[in-house]
């Protein structure tokens, strides 16, 4: 069972980088708006691309 | 999908022959006294004034071409009938804003007219901008914006935010001009505005700190909450004391991190509380946690006792999820006023000393400066005028739809629009201190601000502490004969079951949600405790003109021939006064026909003079009267029989007779008349069935107020005609001594006094200064159903309130009751409080209030 002292920092290591990763997210703005993306995602895409001088977005 | 079946007025020659007939039929009523002849409907698509016949259903659409017929007929089979709704309630600005910003596109491509929203160059040579974008309604307007600049050359991504009405765009600034862009996105009937980000930037930064206090918290809750876990699946299956140590000590780090960190609001209100001696819910909590904390701590470095860590790290991640969604939901009502505020312009044409004129951004204006406000345009600082004379369109503020005249050396107001020629302004006030500045900020204030209800929320918690306390002592003095350590583990568990969390959350989250609700149907509630008064049914005073009317008078031809009409328009058309106007708009739809038959024919009047009763003038040498019977009396002209009689069937039905005479002859008959709202029925019924006594107030006489009263379903004792503002003030607070709750329902503008003094004023017209100065709530739409939808949503919200209240006081009684009898255990604990915060949370959310028409459908 010793092997919890390796797990447990680790565990918590594993669950603060997310935490740094979700912070960042956050400063980057993904969060500001909550209303337009719930709404975009009804939206389909278009097939292909119409505009010739957009090349193939990802 | 199916059109529509075949245009009633299919095109101009039938309209022409169709109004032939209408116009004989209007001369031929000398000798059949009925109420005919033509009568103008806007074109229920375009608004174009259009001819129909008086006597139709005024419940049918009109249309001026099947064009427009196949557009209604188009957006109808598509279920999208709210488009008319939406696209009504912002006309006003939007015809504004198009008229103020027209040709200005180069603009665009200036620095000193983006200010701060200028874009900016990316690593890869695009540009990136962030715009406001005004005239959006919904989803299908992102998608449209979206889509529509896609397609432009050079656009390399377009998003939308629906929440504060932004674009942000990337493209090459090789390819495309921003002017360009905005001249497209006009052509789509959307504007761009550079955006003023100081105040938004403001609010963004906050939401993402609570946010990231929220993404912390949550790390903390979780991890306490597995460690907790296994410490308790450790008590029944045996857990070396070792690993057990480790346990508590990381759990012991992380609750003391959870609480010290992002759980410091609640200490640190806490702390207020007790420096300024005002009880507030945080001091509760604040000592639950901090007591939690430091026993926790102890017991855990001793390595004995319980520990609390999982349940105060999850309660602060709770609390902060509550805190942020009241945060979220009261700016939402802010920042709908704030999205009808953006009118004001952004940009001015500052006059330099040497008279060169140049575009600069209104932040960079100083009192003194002096400006320029074209004919059309927005005016964009308070300030006084120095040179010109023109007309202001004050809507925005007063609400007063006429225009009025404004000369040299009077103050305007930003936001107004100059309807005349071009003014030379001196600045007085800018940006937040200028009129419409302040009460933007006056607005915000009030949305932050404590409604009663939440104030008796923080009463009850500065109770909750001395109680809580007393309970704590009690406890630790029932055990103490046993066992001192059980005395203090009991009390201590006492303290933290205890904590009110869910009772704190209770009443400001259901006000909150009530409100953001109301928002989004365009409800602006500045005052939570309205929506308390508006559950308890009273008596509802209405206003009757301009609220269960349109307000605005509608001339019709009875008698008479379209010519005298015109004589009639030229004569009043130098006149202000609204039936003068009503005339003229009733000429305006005649001349169209005139010109459609003959070239232009547009008299004008000389010598015209306003005399009591009407007007006369002077039109092509003939002159010409336009007034009621008094002044044709008084004239000594005499009013043909059949005329007398159609007037008094015109007053019977609530029309105000209008006679016009040329030469000492009297040859048309006009009609005046306030139609009613089509909704103002179904308003009347919704409150009546709701428990509300409806009455109406109306400075307008008596019979027309009964007769209008009577259609809607008013009783006639409770129409009162006649009545003056003060009038309407003594009412008000007369029936406050019969009624619990009174409530007016008026115009901004003139109601103020009553809006006022009545329990919750509800202004449905106005502007939104006067309005919302006047009244806790404002209806931005001016829809009258919406009053219906306001009265249940408060029900329903109050009933959430007290739901809310005795679901958590029930939980916290369960558990102060454990912990007195000394059954509670740190895990029950753990359980119990997250639960009661988590079923309020869900409660609040899952009774719907305000339900909607579901206006996402459409997307």
């Amino acid at each position: 069972m010793s092997v919890l002292f390796i797990a447990l920092p680790a565990a918590l290591l594993l669950g603060g980088s997310a935490l740094v990763a979700c912070i960042y997210c956050i400063r980057q703005g993904q969060y500001d708006d909550l209303e337009s993306p719930p709404i975009r995602i009804l939206i389909d895409d278009e097939d292909i691309v119409q505009n010739p001088s957009e090349p193939a977005k990802s | 999908m199916s059109l529509a079946p075949p245009p009633t007025v299919p095109n101009g020659k039938s309209v022409e022959r169709q109004l032939d007939s209408q116009s004989n039929v209007a001369q031929q009523t000398m000798e059949t006294p009925s109420i005919g002849g033509v009568t103008s409907k806007p074109c229920i698509h375009c608004g174009l004034p259009t001819m129909v016949a008086a006597d139709s259903d005024p419940a049918e659409p009109v249309f001026c071409c099947s064009g427009c017929h196949g557009a209604y007929g188009l957006i109808q089979g598509w279920g999208l009938d709210e488009y008319y709704a939406l696209r009504d309630q912002l006309t006003v600005t939007g015809a504004a804003l198009a008229a103020s910003d027209q040709k200005n596109y180069q603009q665009f491509d200036t620095p000193e007219f983006l200010g701060e929203s200028s874009p900016k160059t990316t690593a890869d040579g695009l540009e990136c901008v962030e715009l406001g974008v005004h005239g959006i309604h919904c989803a299908a307007c992102t998608w449209l914006i979206e889509r529509a600049l896609l397609h432009q050359v050079g656009m390399q991504a377009a998003r939308v935010k629906l929440s504060d009405h932004t674009l942000k765009l990337i493209y090459d600034p090789k390819q495309t001009k921003l002017s360009g862009i905005a001249r497209f996105l006009d052509r789509l009937g959307y504007q761009l505005l550079p955006l003023d980000r100081s105040r938004e930037n403001h609010l963004r930064q906050e939401n993402r700190r609570m946010l990231i206090q929220i993404a912390i918290a949550g790390f903390f809750a979780a991890n306490a909450m597995w460690i907790a876990v296994a410490l308790y699946a450790g008590q029944f299956s045996g857990l070396a004391a070792e690993h057990k140590y480790l346990f508590e000590l990381v759990g012991m780090g992380l609750g003391s991190a959870a609480v010290f960190g992002p759980g410091r609001t609640f200490l640190r209100g806490a702390i207020a509380s007790i420096k300024t001696r005002t009880p507030h819910m945080d001091l509760p909590i604040g000592l639950a946690l901090f007591v939690g904390a430091v026993i926790g701590t102890w017991n855990a470095i001793r390595g004995a006792g319980d520990v609390y860590f999982d349940g105060l790290s999850s309660l602060v991640f709770l609390l902060l999820i509550g805190r942020w969604i009241q945060f979220r939901q009261q700016h939402q009502a802010a920042q709908s006023v704030e999205l009808m505020m953006r009118v004001t312009p952004r940009h001015a044409n500052l006059i330099a000393e040497d008279g060169t004129e140049t575009s600069v951004m209104v932040d960079r204006l100083n009192q003194g400066d002096h400006i320029r406000v074209g004919a059309g345009e927005c005016v964009p600082a308070d300030g006084v005028i120095i040179e010109g004379i023109s007309r202001l369109n004050r809507s925005l503020l007063t609400g007063e739809s006429l225009p009025v005249a404004v000369n040299p050396g009077d103050c305007i107001e930003a936001g107004t629009v100059n309807v005349g020629s071009p003014l030379v302004l001196k600045v007085s006030a800018t940006g937040k201190n200028s009129r419409i500045g302040q009460i933007m900020q006056s607005v915000e204030a009030a949305a932050t601000e404590k409604t009663p209800i939440v104030q008796l929320a923080d009463r009850i918690g500065g109770i909750f502490v001395v109680v809580v306390v007393f309970l704590a002592f009690l406890t630790f003095a029932i055990w103490l004969p046993q066992s001192l350590q059980q005395a203090t583990s009991f009390a201590t568990a006492m303290l933290i079951v205890a904590c009110p969390c869910a009772l704190a959350m209770a009443t400001p989250l259901a006000i909150a949600v009530g409100i953001g609700r109301a928002a989004k149907a365009q409800i602006l509630v500045r005052d939570g405790s309205a929506l308390q008064h508006l559950s308890k049914p009273g008596m509802l005073w209405i206003d009757k003109t301009g609220t269960l009317t349109e307000g605005s008078q509608h001339a019709q031809l009875v008698w008479g021939t379209p010519h005298a009409l015109m004589l009639a328009a030229a004569v009043e058309s130098q006149c202000q006064h609204p039936i003068a106007q009503a005339i003229v708009k009733a000429s305006e739809i005649h001349s169209s026909y005139m010109a459609a038959i003959k070239e232009s024919y547009r008299p004008s009047a000389v010598d015209v003079s306003v005399v009591p009763g009407g007007v006369i003038g002077i039109v092509d040498g003939c002159v010409v009267q336009v007034g009621n019977a008094a002044l044709l009396a008084t004239k000594g002209i005499r009013i043909p029989d059949s005329a007398l009689e159609l007037a008094s069937t015109l007053a019977r039905n609530g029309s105000t007779p209008i006679y016009v005479a040329v030469n000492q002859e009297a040859v048309a008959l006009l009609g005046l008349s306030d139609p009613i709202r089509p909704q103002a029925a179904a308003l009347v019924q919704s409150a009546k069935q709701l428990g509300w006594t409806v009455g109406m107030l109306s400075g307008d006489l008596s019979e027309i107020a009964t007769r209008v009263g009577s259609e809607v379903g008013i009783a006639r004792d409770m129409c009162r005609g006649g009545v003056s503002p003060e009038d309407k003030l003594a009412t008000v607070k007369q029936s406050r001594d019969q009624f619990p709750t009174v409530v007016m329902i008026g115009d901004g503008a003139n109601d103020a006094a009553a809006l006022a003094a009545s329990d919750v004023g509800i202004a449905v017209r106005g502007g939104a200064e006067v309005s919302l100065h006047a009244a806790p709530v404002y209806l931005a739409n001016s829809q009258l159903t919406n009053i219906a939808r306001l009265l249940k949503g408060s029900v329903t919200t109050t009933r959430v309130i007290y739901f809310n209240f005795a679901v958590s006081l029930a939980y916290n009684l369960v558990a102060v009751g454990l912990a007195i009898t000394g059954n509670i255990s740190p895990l029950l604990a753990a359980i119990i409080m997250p639960l009661s915060s988590v079923t309020v949370l869900g409660l609040t959310f899952a009774i719907p209030s305000f339900s909607s028409r579901s206006t996402e459908k459409v997307a």
